[in-house]
């Protein structure tokens, strides 16, 4: 919401600098973003023409005359608008300085120059040259007599504003308008408000359905006290029927008549200006002075438009269509309210007009409305038909419905002033049913145990009655009606809001309370989380975060389950479906990364995957996903990664979390290696899959024909690894040396070597450790065969080992691995 | 017999007569020990007399004896003298030798680096947890309700507007990707009775994409519950958390602002002293609205409420100038922190 530091200061009667305004906004909730500055040029006067003569050389150029207050002067004028003698432009004397005429640019001082010739020693200006306004071709001229020559332009005309641009939250609809904005002002500052000027109001008709102009003559408001009669109106009365009371609970219409359409006055156009508005004409323009004055939408018809001279509001049928303003034909539903005249729809209503009734340059007879349209219903229409205007955004938000007869008064008064015309004395308001704001009590009690300070005695009712409220003290506090302009006052807590903000929240004194600590503190599993985080980076790798939601392209590449949870409005296809597998995400990354030339990539995700569950939420299951892909490097060896390269971050991400476990998958995940992949587990408990990436899916995830392993592990199942396993106790550290002795065995080479090492383990209880050192495989070895190579390390906890003991248990060892292992010693 | 004390005298007094000469040749221990292995080797010359020994007539044995280990200890200090010399050389070069290049690039095991979000949150969560804060999560998609009703949004409202929300097919609008984490308030305080300290991070989901805005990014929700809980108890917090967060230097304003879940509500900008204010978090006394829907009594406890954006704080706190950044998992990036 930009606000203008002019039209503030007029209505709140608050005589203050814009940056104090600027601070007292922003400490009221209503957050100043930014101050704009609209200058006024300095050494430009009021100047009478009194002689104009061609110039010698230039057909379009002539040489003008002028009286300054100070004596008179020759200028050099191109501007096809110089007024004959007598009438009053705006001169820039030598060395007035005018504003920059782009942001950031330099000011523009007036030096005598020769101009084709003539020497010059002035400028007569234009709006545009003042940075005044957009204001057309030519000079400024004052209409009428205007001011005595010599007057600053400061004087002269109400040029020069500072904007505010507000940080408007959706709770305060009534400061999209000034009166609102000014009224907090008066609050924080002080001062009571000045009067609102809205005209008199006209008399009002009350009921479901009315006519304007049933009486045979009206009194004339604004223009003079001459009478008129409704026969001026060429249509005759305008009848007009709400239908629908629950959608639009207030209508009001009020009509100006004999205007003439035309520019608007310089002060409408110059605060339009200010506040980013086109001026369009005096009649649309009055309708938005009106709107930004009040925050309540007003529209103007075009009375001789209106088929049948009727209004009728209601519900479109189904299939209905209109024409909106903007030139698109929109579809309505039977949720949506029209207004409509004898013939069809003329608005949507509180959104947007539509053409067939619109205001043009051949207007003379306007009807006015002003209503209050219920928010929700606005609000839905908009939204459905993604039309999103300045009406809809203040109805939605909820006007004052008891602002109506002023609204409407105020701007049949501007209409009438800006165009020329005559505001019909009597007006029609369908309100069948008073809105009321709700009465609330506010405990001094309650105020000060919520706000924890105490508050002076006197300070809520003096905050809620500058807010409009009407306070009557009760027993312990006070009583208040809230008036409708404030929608989100309904209850206490609303009202300590309103005081404490008013009164200022620096009042408040801040004090760190006592934390009553609970029995249960962090649950273990977001701890584990964490330290899971830690040790994976301790194993080398990376924290990413990607995406939860993925296509269902890239999951399809990564061979992971198809997504069966779905986004019903997703921003893209790229981003449309819930990811079954982190491996997409992680995928994406590592191959940015090499083909960025990065030599390696380890990853890893601490995320969720989502499935359909039984509920109408999906199932979450947090997920570690480990991704490396890239060189692996050994001192100045480089190689692709492997297996065994994921294998060593996975023990060293867990460790722990006790011995891991990895078996051959016999039917291993689609997106794995199905020679090169392993299950994992810690005791009988599966966590997930580890391999090297499946050929096929490294190919579609694009990884160039670089290796890539992929691990993904479920956090729940070593969540409950962890609770399993309880707490780690002290081990008792043996006090007597071991024995060690090899052996190298020839094996099938399918065995997998931790089932031989296992198998040697449990051939004696002095075993204390048996440790693969060497893997042969090779041309001199029987097919199908391979020979690995363990150190045993023999131990007995309770003295030192004799040669005699570690034989025999050797010995042992072997006979069983030529027996249950069929292995031939090396 | 004579021939034998004759030989024997002649092996010692050649050994006697040799082995320094020959032990002072040797260049290195090998040779050394080489040397060595000739006179008291198995087959060595001193060895070999000595088992000539029982040969010797019977009384010169004792003699000829002590005289054999008189030589045996000569040899064996050479040896050891010649040794250790040896070695001192040895180590004498190996200090004056060539240096390494200390400069060619170390054996390790780099460790990985947490995300720069992760980072923040932890950091966040050990402040908080000195304040008595616990941890708490929750889904990352959720009921409608507890993302919107129950936090006091009114139906058809614009205060939704800031919640652009991604919304689970064929759930009829009742499951969403949750748009705040403040629906783990509405969860714990169903599923808990007061007292609460709990702050609760996690991803959240808004549909905004552009330079500014990222569709996932992360948010923190923390709140007390407790009889008596106020206004100046939630700046007494916030106002200590942001100073061990910012350095105890930074000023701490208290903006009224409104989230439909707290009343009063607030937003709060810190600053350097000379420096603009920047918005940090948004916060408030929960709403009784929020109170009712859980099941509370707000007549019997009140409580406050805060939620803050990990992103952006990530983002100022290492000079990361883009949301996206965040997002694209750049190893570089990754790497750096």
């Amino acid at each position: 919401m930009l606000a203008s530091y002019r039209w503030l200061k007029e209505l709140s009667g608050v005589d203050a600098s814009p940056e104090e305004m600027a601070e007292k906004l922003t400490d009221a909730g209503l957050e100043v973003e930014s101050l704009t500055v609209f200058p006024v040029a300095q050494g430009v006067v009021v100047a009478e023409v009194t002689a104009i003569r061609p110039h010698p050389t230039k057909d379009k150029l002539r040489l003008v005359t002028v009286d300054h207050g100070e004596g008179t002067q020759e200028v050099v004028c191109g501007a096809p608008n110089v007024p004959e003698p007598g009438g009053k432009v705006l001169l820039a004397k030598l060395g007035a300085v005018l504003p920059p005429q782009k942001e950031g640019g330099e000011p523009f001082v007036i030096a005598e120059r020769a101009v084709a010739g003539v020497p010059s020693a002035g400028m007569l200006c234009s709006e545009t040259e003042l940075s005044l306004g957009e204001g057309g071709d030519g000079i400024y001229v004052f209409p009428g007599k205007g001011p005595a020559a010599g007057t600053l332009l400061a004087d002269a005309l109400p040029a020069g504003d500072t904007v505010f641009e507000i940080g408007l939250t959706p709770n305060r609809p009534d400061c999209l308008g000034h009166i609102g904005i000014a009224r907090d002002l008066a609050a924080m500052f002080k001062v009571t408000m000045p009067e609102l000027n809205v005209g008199s109001p006209p008399t009002y008709a009350e009921g479901v359905s009315g006519v304007i102009g049933s009486k045979d003559t009206f009194q004339l408001q604004w223009s003079g006290g001459r009478e008129v009669s409704i026969e001026d109106a060429p249509n005759g009365p305008l009848t007009l029927d709400v239908k629908d009371t629950a959608r639009c609970p207030r209508y009001g219409a009020a009509a100006v008549i004999g205007v003439r359409v035309g520019p608007s006055p310089f002060w409408l156009r110059y605060r339009l200006h200010c506040l980013g508005v086109r001026s369009i004409s005096n009649l649309v323009d009055a309708t938005n002075l009106v709107m930004l004055e009040w925050g309540h939408p007003i529209h103007g018809f075009d009375y001789e438009k209106l088929r049948g001279t009727k209004i009728e509001v209601r519900t479109a049928q189904a299939g209905e269509s209109i024409k909106t303003l903007d030139g698109v034909e929109r579809k309505l539903n039977d949720d949506d309210l029209l207004i409509c005249d004898g013939e069809g729809p003329v608005a949507i209503a509180g959104v947007m007009g539509a053409a067939n009734s619109e205001i043009g340059d051949a207007t003379t007879n306007v009807a006015i409305e002003c209503a209050y349209f219920d928010p929700r219903s606005v609000r839905r229409t908009s939204r459905r038909l993604g039309l999103h205007t300045d009406a809809s955004h203040r109805f939605e938000r909820g006007v004052d419905p008891n602002a109506v007869p002023a609204v409407l008064a105020r701007a049949a008064a501007v209409m009438a002033e800006v165009g020329g015309g005559i505001a019909l004395a009597e007006a029609i308001d369908i309100y069948p049913a008073k809105i009321e704001g709700p009465v609330v009590e506010l405990r001094h009690s309650a105020l000060e145990s919520l706000l924890g300070v105490s508050v002076p005695a006197d300070e809520p009712a003096r905050v809620l009655r500058a807010l409009g409220a009407k306070v009557e003290p009760i027993d312990g506090g006070i009583r208040a009606t809230t008036p409708t302009w404030r929608p989100d006052l309904g209850r206490e807590a609303d009202l300590i809001e309103e005081v404490a903000r008013i009164w200022g929240y620096e009042h408040i004194a801040p004090m760190v309370p006592k934390v009553r600590a609970s029995r249960t503190g962090t649950p273990a599993r977001l701890l584990f989380e964490r330290a899971l985080r830690d040790s994976a980076t301790g194993a080398g790798l990376h924290e990413a975060i990607t995406y939860a939601f993925v296509s269902p392209e890239d999951l399809e590449k990564s061979a992971a389950a198809p997504a069966d949870v779905k986004l019903d409005n997703p921003l893209s296809e790229a981003h449309s479906v819930m990811r079954t597998s982190l491996l997409p995400g992680l995928a994406k990354a590592a191959v940015h990364a090499l083909r960025r030339q990065a030599p390696e990539a380890r990853l890893f995700e601490v995320g969720r995957s989502f499935r359909k569950g039984q509920d109408v939420l999906p199932q979450e299951a947090t997920r570690f996903a480990l991704l490396l892909a890239g060189s692996a490097q050994d001192g100045f060896e480089h190689r692709d990664v492997d297996f065994y390269d994921l294998k060593g971050a996975i023990e060293d991400s867990l460790s722990e979390l006790g011995a891991l476990r990895f078996e051959f998958a016999s039917e291993a995940p689609a997106h794995l290696h199905p020679r090169r992949s392993a299950q994992v587990f810690i005791g009988e408990t599966a966590l997930g899959f580890a391999g090297e990436l499946h050929p096929d899916v490294a190919d579609a995830l694009e990884f160039g024909g670089r290796r890539a392993a992929y691990a993904e592990l479920s956090v729940e199942a070593l969540d409950a690894v962890r609770v399993a396993r309880g707490t780690p106790l002290a081990p008792s550290i043996p006090r007597y040396p071991f024995v060690s002795r090899d052996v190298a065995l020839l094996l099938d080479q399918e065995r997998p070597a931790e089932h031989v090492a296992e198998t040697l383990r449990s051939t004696s209880a002095l075993i204390e450790s048996v440790e693969l050192f060497d893997v042969f495989e090779g041309d001199t070895l029987p097919d199908g065969k391979r020979s690995l190579a363990f150190h045993i390390h023999y131990r007995d906890p309770e003295g030192t080992l004799t040669d005699k003991k570690v034989d025999k248990a050797h010995s042992k060892l072997v006979k069983a691995a030529a027996k249950e292992l069929q292995a031939e010693l090396r | 017999m004579s021939d034998a004390v004759e030989r024997f005298e002649k092996g010692l007094a050649e050994i006697d007569g040799g082995f320094a000469q020959q032990y002072a040749e040797a260049a290195d221990e090998e040779s050394l020990r080489a040397i060595n292995a000739r006179f008291v080797g198995a087959h060595g010359s001193l060895t070999s007399l000595m088992k000539l020994m029982r040969e010797l007539p019977g009384d010169r044995r004792r003699e000829f004896g002590q005289r054999a280990n008189e030589i045996k200890g000569k040899v064996t200090a050479g040896f050891d003298a010649r040794l250790a010399a040896i070695a001192a050389a040895e180590r004498e070069a190996e200090l004056n030798g060539p240096a390494i290049d200390v400069t060619l690039p170390a054996r390790r095991h780099a460790p990985g680096r947490l995300h720069p979000v992760t980072r923040v949150k932890n950091e966040l969560l050990d402040i908080f947890a000195s304040l008595g804060f616990e941890q708490a999560d929750g889904p990352e998609i959720d009921h409608f309700a507890n993302c919107f009703n129950k936090l006091g949004f009114p139906p058809d409202h614009p205060a939704t507007d800031e919640h652009d929300t991604f919304f689970v097919a064929g759930s009829d609008g009742k499951a969403l990707l949750r748009t705040h984490t403040s629906t783990i308030q509405v969860r714990e305080m169903e599923k808990r009775k007061p007292p609460l300290a709990v702050v609760a991070p996690g991803v959240v989901y808004r549909r905004d994409d552009d330079a500014t805005h990222s569709p996932m990014f992360h948010q923190i929700e923390g709140f007390l519950v407790d009889e008596g809980v106020s206004f100046s108890g939630l700046k007494g917090v916030l106002t200590v958390f942001l100073e061990r967060l910012l350095g105890d230097e930074i000023e701490v304003r208290f903006r009224p602002s409104y989230f439909p879940f707290v009343e009063p509500g607030a937003e709060v900008d810190v600053r350097r002293p000379g420096g603009a204010w920047m918005e940090v978090l948004g916060c408030g006394m929960i709403h009784p609205v929020v109170f009712e829907a859980v099941g509370y009594d707000p007549s019997a406890v009140s409580g406050f409420a805060f939620g803050m954006g990990l992103d952006r704080l990530a983002m100022v706190r290492y000079g990361i100038p883009n949301i996206k950044a965040l997002y694209d998992n750049d190893v570089r990036f990754l790497g750096a922190f």
